[in-house]
């Protein structure tokens, strides 16, 4: 079998081993990561592994199979063409299984003037479009899977992948964007159509200043707009719920988590579209933003 | 017989207050306990010594100037019964 090739990548503060079978999805990667730091010293945090689950699949319609320091047992292969994003789900779960610095928060997350706007939700509630949007209207992107809260400094760092826009988004963002900043369109994923966005430049280039929280939203997509007050209990909760290592960092977690809610204000907001969702954020964070 | 109960010893359990509720991580198990009103009183009760369900509700009336009151003491039995299952207080039987 012939060896697997690989390429290294730095997001944020983790840095990645990614081998794969095939050179396609490689070189995809490459020219999708192109602007990013090139972590030249060989050290990786995480390797992710790309691979045909029986030998003949590598030829024989092709899937790929997810694996590396961290993997899930049942985790159904994909097709060739989804390369991509085995990839970007291999690096995913590295991070939410394998990651300690920081207490990791599924969330989405852009900056202004050194302050963090933090949008976590349910799939499908807008958080990754929004940041998307965000960043490309005076915001810097910061990530739209994972926000990394700093337990010795409260301080949150980026984590900006590639955007993983899907359905709906993918037209809204092609019309306001140049062709060059995308990735393949990939029809029918176990996710729906999705198609990755690359981050502005700026969003790369200043990938590893780090944020105060300033404001936290639960947006929520498809509702009438709305905006609801919540209690600490109730964020709390949620935001347990929503983060993959919270358990694992014990009373840093504890501590890190409970000072976030005491400090960061938080609002639930509904809304039907880019532009409503747009005003409502703009005015949230005029008011409430500290 | 009554029961006594009292903190495990050696645990650690770091209270935070969140509006309604109060958030107790349990150092030992690493877990999270969010609890409500009388918990983190009865907690404080337990924290030296073994006591069973009617000292702790006199304390408990004392503190906050209840009244005497039967139901005082069968919330207090209720809540020690369920602080005993989730791990948190060790518990014996009256010597």
């Amino acid at each position: 079998m012939n060896p697997l090739q690989e390429t290294h990548l730095a997001i944020g503060p983790a840095r990645f081993r990614i081998a794969l079978a095939w050179k396609q999805p490689l070189e995809l990667l490459k020219r999708l990561y192109a602007d990013y730091p090139d972590p030249d010293d060989g050290f990786a945090d995480f390797t992710v592994r790309l691979e045909p689950d029986k030998p003949w699949r590598r030829f024989i319609r092709p899937s790929v199979h997810i694996s590396g320091d961290f993997w899930l047992p049942d985790a159904a292969p994909l097709p060739l063409e989804q390369g991509l994003l085995a990839a970007e789900m291999g690096m995913n779960l590295q991070m939410a299984l394998g990651w300690r610095r920081h207490l990791l928060l599924h969330a989405s997350t852009v900056e202004k003037d050194g302050r963090a706007l933090i949008m976590t939700g349910l799939s499908g509630s807008g958080k990754s479009t929004l940041s998307a949007m965000l960043g490309e209207r005076g915001w810097r992107f910061m990530g739209d899977e994972f926000a990394l809260l700093c337990p010795d400094t409260g301080q949150i760092y980026a984590f900006p992948r590639l955007v993983s826009l899907k359905n709906s988004a993918i037209a809204a963002m092609q019309k306001e964007l140049p062709d060059d900043r995308f990735g393949p369109l990939l029809k029918a994923t176990p996710k729906g159509d999705i198609r990755h966005l690359k981050p502005a430049a700026e969003a790369i280039a200043n990938m590893h200043e780090p944020a105060r929280p300033a404001l936290l939203l639960f947006p929520r997509f498809g509702y009438e707009p709305a905006i609801r007050k919540m209690g600490q209990s109730e964020i709390f909760v949620r935001l347990t719920q929503a983060s993959t290592n919270y358990v694992a960092l014990g009373e840093a977690g504890f501590r890190a988590l409970t000072e976030f809610v005491d400090q960061v204000p938080a609002r639930a907001i509904d809304y039907q579209s880019g532009a409503e969702a747009e005003e409502i954020i703009n005015r949230l964070w005029d008011e409430l933003a500290s | 017989m009554s029961q006594q109960y009292k903190l495990r010893t050696g645990e650690t359990l770091i209270e935070h207050v969140l509006d309604s509720m109060t958030a107790v991580f349990q150092a030992s198990s690493g877990i999270t306990h969010l609890v409500t009103d009388p918990v983190p009183a009865i907690l404080e009760v337990l924290s030296d010594q073994f006591v069973d369900s009617d000292q702790v509700a006199e304390r408990l009336q004392r503190q906050f100037d209840l009244q005497a009151d039967a139901d005082v003491a069968a919330v207090v039995a209720a809540r020690l019964e369920e602080l005993w299952q989730l791990g948190l207080v060790e518990r014996r039987t009256a010597p």
